[in-house]
């Protein structure tokens, strides 16, 4: 009995059960990030203000949770049943580009187009002077600080350096009661980029010069005493390496941290969940010798180059970036407006926590456009797990994962 | 003199039962408690919520999808289990009943079957659901859950089919019934305490079931309740706690009620000859 | 003697016997196929690589740690659920008063996904904010809040803890079935020539529940060698890899870093693997029947 056979008769025999979806001739698919529980509401109603303006297409929206994401994508690829426009991290774009997946958009971007986008959001989607993906969601990093135990501990200023910072977080300490002074993200997605913040602060690099790891150099060794000063004295929270970016967040709202570093979108949270906290938001702070570096990151959206509507579905991008969804989108988010004219709304320009992030901008640094590189990260977030647990010697585990990295950019070349 | 031993045995079974009952309970105190908290107060981890918010439910519902979850879990765990029971009779009485070639093999190709879990294959299957063409549909969930069920269900049904003595069916056959109406009259009812037990086993695996779920299913429409509530926790900037435990402990209830309605069955199932 | 499709073994074979070869033989071959093959993160094939997939996993040092530690894992819960369901099985096969809320209890976590399980034990580990260390503290059993999920010395044993607490329902009802196929004049014949309760157990009740254990070693073994929701959802293998095993570095490796064919050769091995101790412990545990 052949293969086929068995084929068929399988097909036959769902089909016969399953609930025929009729294929409009006009449709577009689309992978969704969730980053919170609006997202889907927000793109299904896209969806069908899109549909009601375009009669005879079809907006199918996929929500997929973020943490899944990649998995979901790499399957959907591999079994050729990909959507026709997906949300992707910006930094895994090189893979879909060196492996044709993502379509080039330059057909489709006139001048006029171009020109709504703040460069800075824009340039890390475009690889070989051609533009992948268009960034939907846009973010920087900065440092989120409680007024009320700045002011119970007498501090008067957010730290401006790491040592100001260390200072500031023992008075908290002296406070007593169980608050901690700096929040530390230790697990999952991201802890590699708490540490880059120090790393960037001593001058540092993720990937140096000569295209090796910047993780064996003495800016690093430096980075991490700092984080493990800190742990050691007992100015972070307990348990670092239990904690990701949300729990530490927890934390802040509940005003039990005196200072963090995360994105813009705490501020919405802060907001809807702990509206009496009293914050502020900061610079990261700097180094010696004035270096810093806040870490800029867009998801991007991105055409499928399989894709069977590619007209439509650049409709429905246009669409996505106009300036009244932008709008709409990144005031539920809390994310940066990518969008010029958006930018100058009062609902963002007067804005006074965007501002702080908006101020960074110009250190922002994006994630290495390099293949692996999530592999890489991991390999980083194992390296500074050791270290905060105290299993590992700085130097020892840095320079091991510099090795490791050093074998992963090998390997792709 | 009797009740007075029965009670002290009833005291030292609950007192020797008691740390595993906690640790079974515990959970599902988390799971109440932080579901009735008012949004400010599920960081802090009191036992009891200032004022208990028994709106959390609904919120919750409307906020997470529940009720279509809800059924598509319905659905799905329903359908594959009738479809793994309606294949799996057959088989398991064709290997308790006859002798023939090959039979060894079927019984070899069931157990690495069993073996092989959806996390292992879950490449494997996606390309076959792409191939067909039944990617986000609950129906081809049904089939391949219903196929990961049948080891396990075969298995079941055939140590017990063994248990019925044969001569019953003769006996019916000398009385002129046709095999069908000797297996529907005589064999299928004496068979039915092993085919509940067998359903609920395939019941709790679909009901439960995650990778195959989180992979093939890709609309939320479509979501069954696990992948429901990991999508409230996995990768968002926010947690919502309350709503991801009331969803918890809401899909928690239909299985359980079940569970203590059938939870008899279920042992007496097994113990008729089972696993010989 | 009735020629019917009702006593035909083929036919009534076959409708089991090509769905689960359809839906279970074709994805193996498939894996197969990857395993062996140059594979991008996409999963499309370019061309073949011979055994250079599977060169690529037992070269990675995370291969052994995990799967040691996978041992650890399978050994440590499928030893701890037997232990803790014989007693439990006879307790619940003897009447008392509450016996049917008591299975009733006990069967719970069977009623629960495994996922959402592990989601619900994550939140109450939680440090600062957790219900198990403000429970703990409120009994005055520690005095510090316990980072249960920092570091493996701690989450790992949670982690079987847990697990050995999801498996005991399907354990103890596999006993107690066991159980209650015992005849109860075997325990009076014992009783009138005088033997004590522990003396009844081992040479009556352990013996005859012996296949039943047999079953449920195997069967717990091929479930919690493939669990992967309970690390999956409160530590994702970390911190540091400290508490990966097999499955989630399968993951890891299909989904994460986008290698899959060496995920599909790990497949494999591990496939293997388990094929490798179920044949090992039949083969022995029918010796052990038979002698």
């Amino acid at each position: 009995m052949s293969l086929h056979w068995l084929k068929v008769a399988a097909a036959t025999g769902v089909a016969a059960v399953a609930l025929a979806s009729a294929a409009y001739a006009q449709t577009v698919r689309v992978t969704v990030a969730e980053y919170s529980s609006k997202t889907g509401p927000y793109f299904e109603k896209a969806a069908t203000e899109f549909e009601a303006a375009n009669p005879g297409t079809d907006v199918q929206i996929e929500v997929v949770p973020w943490d899944v994401l990649q998995q979901k994508l790499t399957t959907d690829i591999s079994g050729g049943a990909n959507a026709d426009l997906a949300i992707i991290g910006t930094r895994w774009l090189i893979d879909y580009v060196s492996q044709g997946i993502a379509a080039p958009l330059d057909d489709y971007i006139t001048d006029d187009f171009r020109g709504r986008f703040i460069d800075t959001f824009l340039s890390p989607s475009v690889m070989d002077g051609k533009t992948y993906g268009l960034p939907i969601a846009a973010s920087a990093r900065a440092m989120y600080y409680n007024k009320a135990l700045f002011e119970q501990a007498g501090i008067t200023a957010p730290p401006a350096t790491w040592d100001e910072l260390k200072a500031a977080a023992e008075k908290i300490k002296a406070l007593g009661g169980d608050n901690y002074g700096f929040g530390l993200q230790g697990k999952e997605i991201e802890t590699d980029v708490y540490f880059y913040y120090a790393l960037w602060s001593q001058g540092g690099n993720l990937i140096e010069e000569d295209g090796t790891s910047g993780l064996d150099t003495e800016a690093a060794y430096k980075a991490a005493q700092i984080y493990k000063d800190l742990i050691d004295q007992g100015l972070t929270e307990p348990g670092v390496t239990s904690l990701n970016r949300e729990d530490v967040q927890n934390l802040f709202k509940q005003g039990r941290i005196g200072m963090m570093i995360t994105a813009p979108f705490l501020s919405n949270q802060i907001k809807e969940e702990a509206p009496d906290l009293q914050y502020g938001v900061a610079a990261i702070p700097a180094g010696p010798n004035g270096d810093r570096g806040t870490y800029g990151v867009t998801d991007s959206i991105i055409m499928f180059e399989n894709s069977q509507n590619k007209d439509t579905a650049w409709k429905f991008m246009d669409y996505l970036f106009t300036t009244e969804k932008r709008a709409e989108f990144d005031e539920n988010e809390g994310f940066l407006p990518v969008n010029a004219q958006e930018a100058a709304m009062p609902l963002f320009a007067d804005n006074a926590d965007l501002k702080a992030f908006t101020d960074l901008l110009p250190s922002a640094r994006f994630a290495p456009v390099i293949a692996g590189w999530e592999e890489m990260a991991a390999a980083t977030s194992n390296a500074l797990q050791r270290i905060y647990l105290g299993e590992g010697e700085i130097q020892a585990s840095l320079d091991q994962a510099a090795a490791e990295i050093n074998g992963i950019i090998e390997a792709n070349q | 003199m009797r009740t007075s031993r029965l009670l002290r045995r009833s005291i030292i079974s609950w007192l020797i039962l008691s740390p595993l009952i906690i640790a079974v309970l515990f959970p599902f105190a988390v799971m109440f408690i932080t579901a009735i908290k008012p949004a400010t107060e599920v960081l802090r981890p009191t036992w009891w919520p200032s004022s208990p918010q028994w709106g959390n439910f609904i919120t919750m519902w409307n906020a997470t999808n529940f009720g279509a979850a809800l059924w598509n879990s319905i659905y799905v765990a329903v359908l594959s289990t009738v479809m793994s029971i309606l294949v799996s009779i057959p088989a398991a009485y064709a290997l308790s009943r006859f002798r023939f070639v090959g039979k060894g093999f079927v019984q070899q190709f069931l157990l690495i079957s069993q073996m092989l879990s959806p996390i292992v294959l879950v490449i494997g299957l996606f390309r076959l659901l792409v191939a067909l063409k039944l990617l986000d549909n609950l129906n081809a969930v049904v089939f391949v859950y219903a196929t990961f069920n049948i080891a396990f269900s075969v298995w079941m049904l055939q140590s017990y089919f063994s248990t019925i003595p044969k001569d019953l069916e003769e006996a019916a056959w000398m009385e002129g019934a046709t095999p069908w109406q000797a297996l529907r009259k005589v064999f299928l009812p004496l068979a039915l305490p092993a085919v509940t037990v067998t359903a609920i086993f395939s019941f709790i695996n679909a009901w439960n079931e995650f990778v195959i779920a989180l992979t093939m299913l890709r609309n939320q429409a479509s979501y069954t309740l696990p992948i429901q509530v990991f999508s409230l926790v996995a990768g968002r900037y926010t947690v919502e706690w309350h709503h991801v435990m009331a969803a918890a402990f809401v899909a928690t209830i239909p299985i359980a009620i079940v569970f203590a309605w059938l939870q008899r069955y279920l042992v007496r199932g097994l113990a008729l000859g089972a696993v010989k | 003697m009735n020629r019917s499709i009702f006593t035909n073994p083929y036919v009534l074979i076959a409708p089991a016997f090509m769905l689960a070869a359809f839906i279970i033989l074709w994805p193996l071959f498939q894996i197969g196929e990857i395993s062996i093959s140059n594979v991008n993160r996409f999963g499309q094939l370019r061309g073949f690589s011979g055994p250079e997939n599977f060169m690529a996993v037992f070269a990675d040092p995370q291969f052994l740690a995990s799967l040691w530690r996978t041992v650890i894992w399978t050994v440590g819960i499928v030893a701890g659920t037997i232990l803790v369901s014989i007693p439990v099985a006879l307790i619940l096969n003897e009447d008392f008063y509450g016996r049917g809320l008591a299975r009733v209890i006990i069967m719970l976590p069977w009623a629960v996904s495994l996922t959402m399980t592990a989601i619900v034990w994550r939140w109450a580990l939680s440090g600062e904010s957790g219900m198990l260390n403000s429970a703990l503290l409120g009994l005055g059993l520690i005095d510090q809040n316990i980072q249960w999920l920092a570091q493996a010395s701690t989450a790992f044993p949670v982690q079987i803890a847990i697990g050995i607490l999801v498996s005991i329902p399907f354990t103890t009802t596999i006993f107690l079935g066991g159980l209650s196929a015992i005849p109860d004049d075997l325990y009076e014949a014992a009783r009138l020539e005088g033997a004590n309760g522990w003396q009844i157990f081992l040479t009556i009740t352990l013996p005859l529940l012996r296949p039943f254990i047999n079953i449920a070693v195997v069967m717990n073994t091929i479930t919690v060698f493939n669990s992967f929701p309970i690390i999956w959802a409160t530590t994702q293998g970390g911190p540091a890899n400290s508490t990966d095993i097999l499955v989630t570095y399968l993951y890891k490796l299909g989904f994460n870093f986008g290698k899959l064919g060496e995920a599909s050769a790990l497949s494999l091995l591990m496939f293997a693997l388990l094929l490798f101790f179920t044949i090992i412990y039949v083969r022995l545990a029918m010796r052990g029947e038979r002698a």
